[in-house]
């Protein structure tokens, strides 16, 4: 029980924290940062293809 | 025995705090710390397998490219849902069970060791390599079956070590990783000094002549996706420890796609200079160094990678273990590290793990790669970057996770149909190729490519969506329902779909149509339909063939089957008893495109099969639109499937008048009340005097059970709530009196009185009436709002309170658009009537339903209200306060 309530509050915590932006999220310039490395590695493994 | 319950203690204590979710001021690590115990994770002596197994199948820059760009590129997707572990500060093995419900969890994670744990069954038939190897160095040859001895004490050693507990794998660890890094920068140097960098460089494999080079080097791909993919098992639990996403990601994309890939090309340089200059190829680190440099480099070396393989081992161990304790909570932490020990130790005694090490690795991405697809959907498309914590975490009274008995079966059908896709595509075991064009993507990126799509589809199915979405009010979906999207035509490819299944669901009762002076009408036309049930919407389109049509329906219909479907049938949504405008705009527009529009303008289904006043407003529409106005009223439809009892009534027949009551020449020269009255005429009904006139026999036993709901009021002691049914009686709780309703809908009291259903329910009207008139009516009561904004999801607005007077409804509640408690007011002038359910879907209990443009509140009664919540009476009340009945 006494487990159950310390999960529960933490629980409470963290939602608060998420709701605060506590833990910086990944912004949307992360986002187009990684959609870009993620298209040049594709373009590299069909380039490998060539060699 | 007090060193024994020590490591109990210390596993429970570890598995317990190993699964909270760790806040944010408790977070240890940055990206470098991150990057750097990731690192160390991926830079096991399984790397060098993996690189000389990589330049077995292709050239050195090809396999740069492999190694670097292919891990990266997988990792770049498939960690991406690493977001959630780190805002959460939970790990992987948590959030699966919202996928595949706690139980079915547990078996993904049986599934998931024994796909990862021959990793560590490499590192022991590399730690006897390194050992056999380096002593054949120094001339001593071994007996027979010494490799075994030897992989199999590396088991032993290692298990020992896991048995130990967490001090003793913190150490381990913390001498582990500098080691493997000195026996990787060992290699480093030999590797790259003792061969010329261009017979690394312009390195090519001799292949076998039938080989394909394309396939190679696709294998190649799929080997490093499979590589990277499958090691997130035993890096799950570091996410959740940073202080940032960027960081969590970023040191998994890093850690992995260019440490671990950095130490994997080291594999294959080591193996590229080892066969250039004994001609054979090597996945031995010891034996490489003892050969290319000197004997006591081998030496020195050996004792480096004889612990960083016993190590490995150990700390593999103690990881799954703890993994397998904290899902199978009353299991010995011991026992379990004992069921791991045995399962490596058959693998060796199996021993060919390094023989079929490229199979293996496909065969555990045939897992990961539907398992990283299902996190990938479910955290971005499905649940939309929200979970529900304390369903994850199973706490008491939260059970969106429970799903069938503790097991999601989408998710578990998914992850099935995914690993026999990839088998569709390629054979691991046997390496052959089933299907080229997607072998050409890879077995792994296929596989997630179809299981995320799989998933993602069928999550859009209505039903499914919300099996699976049990936990909306964690995230719910909160964007309004667009009423002004223009509804498409009905499709002409579903059109007859939909007569097929109208006509099959109405042939048990035996339709039958009649139209009148309909001669020459043809669309646009406008029809106006009397509304019993949801028959309704099965007779209609039969009665209107072979014309497409669009339908006014209300949101929840497109909740119940799903947006997409419903707009294809050509529905319009709208909310009911508001002043929709660009409901009016949608209208003209299909008449403008020259449909039929159909719309019930009771906007309720009857509830004792009588039809209810209708407004002025339903004949200026017809006079705005210009065009023919035809009325189908439906008999039967209420008697199948009344509102108050939703089980079908199989002795019911079907029957449906289609008329033209206004003709295009009339309706300019009709006044509004006349078109009225024309209207009203035909669409006047008595489903109960239909049945009598036409001898329909409904003798279902149960045929008056719910008929309490409408007929709420005692006719004898005059008790409102009083009556309560049973098989074919309604009965009053109070003063006893009871009624048996007849095979023909007729009501009978023991003493030979006879009534007429609906005359019960208008007296009834009566009496609230009155009560309104006097000032007397009010309700004032708890109540549960559900509110549904969209076509997506119902959102959980907690307990809330009506009050129901002469001014109107007021409806106060934690308003969840704006967070704040609120009171909504709907004035009594407002609604000429209320929308109304009896049992809503048959399961979920009376209730009414409050509109604004962008929400329809559901609100049921509480335990507290349940005895003084009538739907019937609040309709009655609410039609008088509207001016609909005078």
């Amino acid at each position: 029980m006494d487990r159950d309530n310390e999960l529960e509050s933490r629980i409470d915590e963290i939602l608060k924290a998420e709701k605060e932006n506590k833990i910086p999220r990944m912004t949307k310039r992360d986002y187009i940062i990684a959609a870009v490395i993620t298209v040049i590695s594709l373009l590299g493994i069909i380039g490998g293809f060539l060699l | 025995m007090s060193r024994k319950h020590d490591v109990n203690k210390e596993i429970e204590n570890e598995v317990y705090c190993g699964t909270l979710p760790v806040l944010p001021k408790e977070r240890k690590y940055g990206f470098m710390d991150a990057l750097l115990v990731l690192s160390g994770y991926c830079i096991a002596t399984w790397s060098y397998t993996q690189g000389s197994y990589l330049a077995t199948l292709v050239g050195f820059k090809q396999l740069l490219i492999g190694a670097f760009l292919a891990a990266i590129f997988m990792l770049m997707i498939y960690q991406l849902p690493v977001i959630l572990s780190v805002r959460y500060g939970i790990d992987i093995w948590i959030w699966l069970r919202s996928v595949f419900g706690p139980k079915g969890n547990k078996i993904v994670t049986i599934i998931i060791i024994l796909v990862n744990f021959p990793w560590y069954a490499v590192c022991c038939e590399l730690f006897a390599d390194s050992m056999e190897n380096l002593l054949e160095l120094f001339g001593i040859h071994l007996f027979n079956g010494a490799h075994l001895v030897l992989s199999l004490s590396c088991v032993v050693i290692g298990t020992v070590i896991a048995l130990r507990g967490v001090s003793t794998i913190t150490w381990t660890t913390r001498i582990l990783v500098p080691l493997l890094l000195l026996v990787g920068v060992a290699v480093v140097v030999v590797g790259f000094t003792s061969v010329p960098m261009d017979v690394i460089w312009n390195y090519q494999p001799q292949l076998a002549g039938d080989a394909d080079k394309t396939v190679n080097y696709v294998l190649t791909i799929e080997a490093n996706f499979a590589f990277v993919i499958t090691l997130v098992g035993g890096m799950a639990e570091v996410p959740r420890l940073c202080k940032s996403e960027k960081s969590g990601y970023y040191a998994g994309v890093l850690g992995q796609g260019a440490a671990g890939s950095f130490f994997v090309v080291v594999g294959a340089v080591m193996a590229i200079a080892m066969q250039y200059v004994t001609g054979k190829m090597v996945d031995d680190p010891t034996l490489m160094m003892a050969t290319l440099s000197a004997p006591i480099l081998g030496l020195s070396s050996l004792l480096l990678v004889a612990f960083a393989n016993i190590g490995t081992q150990a700390v593999g161990s103690y990881i799954y273990g703890v993994m397998l304790k904290s899902t199978f909570k009353k299991s010995s932490y011991k026992l379990l590290v004992l069921v791991l020990g045995i399962y490596v130790a058959l693998l060796c005694v199996w021993g060919k793990i390094t023989e079929y090490f490229g199979s293996f690795l496909t065969i555990g991405a045939c897992v990961y790669a539907p398992l990283a697809a299902l996190l990938f959907v479910d955290f971005f498309l499905i649940r939309k970057q929200k979970l529900d914590l304390k369903s994850a975490y199973e706490l008491p009274g939260h059970n969106a996770y429970q799903y069938s008995k503790g097991f999601n079966i989408v998710g578990i059908i998914c992850l099935a149909l995914g690993f026999g896709f990839t088998l569709l595509i390629y054979d691991p075991i046997q390496g052959i190729i089933h299907n080229k064009i997607l072998f050409m993507l890879t077995p792994t990126f296929a596989s997630f490519i179809f299981t995320g799509v799989l998933y993602l589809l069928l999550s859009r199915i209505p039903g499914i969506r919300r099996y699976i979405r049990r936990d909306t009010h964690a995230s719910p979906d909160k964007r309004p329902f667009d009423r002004a999207k223009t509804p498409p035509r009905q499709n002409l490819f579903m059109l007859p779909i939909l007569w097929l299944i109208c006509k099959i669901t109405v042939s048990p009762y035996k339709l039958k149509i009649d139209k009148h002076n309909m001669e020459g009408i043809k669309p646009p036309f406008l029809v106006y339909g009397s509304h019993n049930s949801f028959m309704d919407f099965y007779v209609t389109p039969l009665a209107l063939k072979p014309y497409r049509a669009n339908y006014i329906s209300e949101l929840e219909g497109f909740e119940a089957f799903g947006e997409w479907i419903y707009r294809q049938i050509g529905c319009l949504g709208t909310r009911k008893f508001i002043n929709d405008q660009y409901l009016i705009k949608n209208i003209r527009k299909v008449i403008e495109r020259g449909d039929v529009m159909v719309i019930y303008p009771e906007a309720r289904y009857a509830n004792v099969g009588t039809n209810s006043h209708l407004t002025p407003s339903i004949a200026k529409l017809a006079k705005i639109l210009k065009v023919p106005v035809v009325t189908i009223n439906m008999q039967g439809n209420y008697l199948q499937q009344p509102i108050w009892n939703l089980k079908e009534r199989k002795g019911a027949r079907l029957h449906a008048d289609l008329k033209c009551v206004v003709t295009k020449d009339e309706i300019d020269k009709l006044s509004v009340d006349e078109i009225l009255s024309r209207i009203s005429k035909e669409l006047t009904y008595d489903e109960y005097k239909y049945q009598l006139d036409n001898n329909i026999v409904i003798d279902d036993e149960w045929r008056a059970e719910g008929l309490h709901y409408p007929l709420y009021r005692c006719r004898k002691c005059g008790r409102d709530f009083a009556m309560t049914t049973s098989g074919s009686k309604i009965t009053c709780k109070y003063c006893g009196d009871s009624y048996n309703m007849d095979e023909l809908g007729r009501l009978h009291s023991p003493s030979g009185e006879t009534i007429h259903i609906p005359d019960w329910y208008e007296w009834q009207r009566g009496f609230v009436h009155e009560e309104v008139r006097e000032g007397k009516y009010k309700l004032d009561i708890p109540v549960r709002i559900w509110a549904l904004p969209n076509s997506v999801n119902f959102v959980d607005c907690g307990e809330g309170r009506l009050i129901h007077d002469n001014s109107g409804f007021s409806l106060e509640f934690d308003n969840y658009r704006t967070e704040k408690h609120e009171t909504l007011k709907f004035s009594a002038k407002s609604m000429v009537s209320l929308h109304t359910e009896y049992d809503y879907r048959g399961k979920y209990g009376p209730c009414i339903t409050l509109s604004t443009y962008d929400d329809t509140f559901f609100i049921y009664p509480t335990d507290e209200s349940r005895d003084v919540f009538n739907p019937t009476k609040i309709q009655f009340a609410t039609e008088f306060l509207g001016g609909l009945y005078k």
